[in-house]
């Protein structure tokens, strides 16, 4: 599948969320612990050869699983090959559950879910959708619910 | 550079829904003739197959951090794809009519994760607010991710019923709704109201295909998404993310532009 290769480079310096020298290892049988400078970019996992300008790897962050393996390993997994894990040591458990948390918090899906969740909150509370006076209303991806829209509505009903 | 593949295309035709689909014609990279092929853009991932019905991608543009402009082109209603970096690639496109080029170039143009970002964000601060003008509530409302029990609504309680049990029979229609939008990551979630979650993940099924992010038995909201360091560094590209009202107006700027363009060719 091509990628625009280029494009992902340079976005891997962008600025990170977060980014830390960890241990990695692949998810093939065989593949060995390597020290990574590991950089969280919005929903990329991007790992560099410490010193190298050019990330050996970048890992889509959409539909995978994070999981704690022990007090100071987490692991990452993606949906369509579960048992095939990425595996990641920190220098601590805190440092470990903070790469836990913001991996989690770093999908589209997730701010979408977040999002749909506000919109609906405030579309309860106050009748009105949040998004129309910036209209953006109508955007697929505001959507509550596949296709149907917020419409304004009576909240008695509720 | 590695990339996940086999699951970056997973992504693309996996249950969670797309963004935009349909057929756009793409200029090929060493052939300059134009490809019709299928669109499917999901998130910050515009995704392209040789038919509609391919089950893999040709491939995917990643569009974190791009403009959509009009081009000049012999091709009508063509539009580009753009990235700020060096040698970067222009991605020339068309679509098959006014409606649908002006459609895709907003879709595009909105499809980062910045942007998805900021109005997260805003949403989140506008329901701050709103909490806290109503007051005489006890803390912050929780979530009813799942399917809430109808009851009316009287001056200006804030409070959901607590979530007891999954049953589906009484739920309202816009939770309804809620819940379906949830539908698109699993067909079946289990609520454990007490459930313990370790670091943010409780797994209630080892074998639940379970996207990540998602948690359980957690009846809170959802937590703020992480604070972007250098967020609101603004170049002629990207707009300053710190004011959301700003970058609204830089992206409706941008498809205004696109729109007045068009007329003025006309």
């Amino acid at each position: 599948m091509r990628f625009n290769e280029r494009e992902l480079v340079s976005l891997s310096r962008q600025p990170s969320e977060l980014a830390a020298e960890l241990g990695m290892r692949g998810p093939k049988k065989g593949d060995v612990v390597k020290k990574r400078l590991v950089k969280l970019v919005v929903n990329f996992l991007f790992y560099f050869r410490t010193d190298e300008e050019e990330p050996v790897g970048a890992l889509l962050l959409e539909q995978c699983r994070v999981e704690k393996e022990d007090s100071q390993t987490f692991s990452i997994a993606f949906l369509d090959e579960a048992e095939r894990k990425y595996v990641f040591e920190c220098d601590n458990e805190e440092h470990c559950k903070k790469w836990i948390d913001s991996i989690n918090k770093a999908s589209y899906e997730f701010m979408r879910r977040n999002l749909i969740y506000y919109r609906t909150e405030i579309h309860r509370l106050t009748g009105k959708d949040p998004l129309e006076q910036y209209g953006i209303s109508d955007e697929t991806r505001f959507q509550v619910s596949n296709g149907q829209q917020l419409k304004a509505r009576d909240t008695s009903s509720l | 550079m590695k990339l996940n593949e086999r699951s970056v295309a997973h992504y693309a035709t996996c249950d969670t829904p797309p963004d935009k689909t349909g057929f756009l014609f793409k200029k090929g990279e060493r052939n300059t003739a134009y490809h019709r092929r299928w669109f499917i853009l999901k998130g910050n991932m515009l995704f392209y197959f040789e038919e509609r019905d391919s089950r893999e991608p040709i491939g995917v543009i990643v569009l974190e951090g791009c403009t959509v402009e009009l081009c000049e082109s012999a091709e009508e209603f063509a539009f580009a794809i753009k990235f700020d970096c060096a040698k970067a690639r222009v991605y020339k496109m068309a679509a098959e009519n006014h409606a649908a080029m002006e459609s895709w170039v907003k879709a595009l143009s909105r499809a980062s994760f910045d942007y998805m970002r900021l109005v997260v964000k805003e949403l989140e601060r506008q329901l701050e607010e709103i909490q806290e003008a109503a007051g005489g509530q006890q803390g912050r409302p929780k979530p009813s991710r799942r399917n809430q029990i109808a009851r009316p609504k009287s001056g200006a309680s804030l409070s959901s019923s607590s979530l007891s049990s999954l049953s589906s029979s009484s739920s309202t229609p816009s939770m309804t709704a809620l819940f379906s939008a949830q539908k698109g990551l699993q067909d079946e979630v289990q609520l454990f109201p007490g459930s313990s979650r370790e670091n943010g993940v409780a797994w209630s099924k080892p074998a639940a295909a379970l996207a990540n992010g998602f948690t359980e038995g957690g009846a809170r909201a959802p937590p703020v998404p992480p604070r972007r360091i250098g967020a609101s560094l603004e170049t002629p590209v990207s707009p300053g993310t710190g004011c959301f009202s700003k970058l609204h107006e830089w992206y409706g700027r941008e498809v205004m532009e696109v729109r007045e363009q068009w007329l003025q060719s006309q």
